[in-house]
């Protein structure tokens, strides 16, 4: 430890004075334009922003693929994280590495991959046409479905490496234990596996949930203008109708929705001790 | 039996993650005009179209090149702060810390939003220029984590040591801490260069004429043609982010990084 501060801040300062400038004060402006009007600081873009039935619809919505995509995660990032932190440590790694492979890839091009699935012509309507389900094609493409497998997909990863490093936690014979001791599995999941990774599980419901909130690719392609979620909507509110407040409106929505799910789980997590 | 119900939700989840990244392989691969799978005949025309169509190619060098300097840029800023951060007992070392951490934490299409408002328009930056500021505060937050991650493994009597042997402080950081945190530094630009050539939602706002970022010139692309060309180049991508993180992996180790 050095202890001249003059020569740490001078070290340390360059790369706070750019975020600062490049980030917190253009960003601090734009959620401030909101509250500006010509007579003083109003409430009134907020207002108007949620009388709007289509507003109201698209917040809604992106709220409730945000916590569907982070609860199915989680579900299935438990069973996933918990098969592999029992595999032997050399699969077990080349497991992870498969697991990781995908946040390495282009969401761009994770997302298009939904269009082959999805499309008219898709893997599954083909399928279902060939089962004689149904006469034509189905919409699958632009449902709220479609942007859900594409968040899911997008995000899953992160859940399962937050759960995976959290279950490195658990003493090896506890669960063993348990199952001696008379635990049905759904016991050992709720006062065993639950309480010990739970710090896992806020980092990666927050991690997901923040990420299904402010994706923007997975929505722009699998939505489109019929389903439209908070990024999309403030793309088209900027880009279509110039209009900023809403922009704004829109930016702190989703700042503040961020920031709620982590002190929300958080909070959670803390009250199940 | 147990091994196999474990098996069985591994396999469904990697097929689940991975799949669909299988498939563009082979819908890209089609000979057909249209997109599909499974592919009309095998041909690689779409994917030697790609290398044909020049806005793909004009994108192409723009996100290389911010995603190479604007991580370099970030480097250059994060790697004294890290070392300062974790080596001197600083004022205010949270606020700092939350400073330099917070593009991590605002959604990029804001942030975007935001410079072409507040930069671009009333003070005449370029697109380009602000594409690169931006890519570097968003690489930041990445490079000050990784590169303290690994100063904090090693010892800081190291440096003490090679000062009182009569190295200036300078000296010390470039001989004795520069060697031993190489890995962490390469891990942090691997990590930071894939984050930004992949990045979308903070160049949504900024791009000009003739200036679009790869995946924005995708988006579009797909929005006019609906030919397999975007798989192609979407798995070609896809193979270079991989090729690199293998690279990085045998070299370095580079998972215990991220």
């Amino acid at each position: 430890m050095f202890s001249s501060t003059r020569e740490g801040l001078a070290l340390a300062l360059p790369a706070a004075i750019f975020a600062l400038l490049l980030f917190i004060v253009p960003v601090g402006i734009l959620l401030s334009e909101a509250f500006q009007s010509d007579t003083g600081w109003t409430l009134q873009g907020y207002v108007d922003f949620f009388a709007k039935p289509l507003n109201q619809t698209v917040f809604l919505r992106t709220l409730k693929l945000g916590v569907l995509v982070a609860g199915t995660a989680a579900v299935i990032g438990y069973a996933a994280a918990f098969s592999i932190s029992n595999l032997s440590p050399v699969a077990r790694g080349r497991v992870f590495g498969l697991i990781i492979l995908p946040l390495m890839i282009s969401p761009v091009a994770r997302t298009y991959a939904w269009i082959v699935i999805l499309g008219r012509t898709g893997i599954v309507n083909d399928a279902i046409i060939g089962l004689g389900l149904s006469e034509t094609p189905i919409r699958l493409l632009f449902t709220e479905t479609a942007v859900f497998l594409g968040l899911l997909q997008l995000f899953m990863p992160l859940m399962i490496i937050s759960l995976l490093s959290a279950m490195e936690n658990i003493p090896r014979d506890v669960i063993p234990a348990a199952r001696v001791l008379g635990a049905s599995w759904f016991q050992v999941f709720f006062k065993v596996i639950l309480p010990l990774t739970k710090e896992g599980l806020v980092v990666g419901g927050t991690l997901v949930f923040t990420g299904a909130l402010t994706a923007y690719i997975t929505p722009a392609i699998l939505g489109g203008s019929k389903v439209l979620m908070l990024e999309t909507l403030l793309y088209q509110r900027v880009n279509v109708a110039n209009d900023f407040v809403s922009a704004s409106v829109i930016a702190m929505i989703l700042i503040v929705m961020s920031f709620a799910a982590n002190l929300l789980l958080k909070r959670i997590a803390t009250a199940r001790k | 039996m147990k091994n196999l119900t474990a098996w069985a939700i591994i396999g469904a989840t990697l097929t689940f993650l991975i799949g669909p990244f299988i498939i563009i392989i082979f819908a890209g691969a089609s000979a057909g005009e249209a997109l599909a799978f499974p592919p009309d005949g095998l041909s690689l025309r779409w994917y030697l179209k790609v290398f044909t169509i020049e806005s793909f190619r004009q994108s192409f060098v723009l996100s290389m090149g911010l995603a190479v300097f604007g991580t370099l840029a970030a480097l250059l800023l994060g790697v004294p702060a890290a070392y300062a951060l974790n080596r001197y007992d600083l004022p205010g070392a949270e606020t700092i810390r939350t400073i330099v951490a917070s593009p991590i934490i605002v959604p990029g299409i804001i942030v975007g939003l935001a410079l072409l408002r507040y930069l671009v328009i009333p003070l005449n930056f370029t697109v380009t220029m602000a594409l690169f500021l931006a890519h570097t505060a968003l690489v930041l937050p990445y490079a000050v984590r990784v590169v303290s991650s690994s100063l904090n493994n090693l010892r800081s009597d190291m440096e003490e040591a090679a000062v009182l042997l009569g190295c200036s402080r300078v000296q010390a950081f470039t001989k004795v801490v520069l060697p031993n945190i190489r890995g962490g530094v390469l891990a942090a630009f691997i990590l930071g260069f894939v984050t930004s050539f992949n990045q979308v939602p903070v160049s949504l706002f900024l791009s000009g004429p003739g200036v679009r970022t790869l995946p924005i010139d995708m988006l579009a692309y797909m929005e006019i043609t609906y030919d397999p060309s975007v798989a192609a180049l979407s798995a070609l991508l896809a193979f270079m982010s991989l090729a690199i993180v293998f690279v990085a992996e045998r070299l370095l180790g580079f998972s215990r990084y991220v």
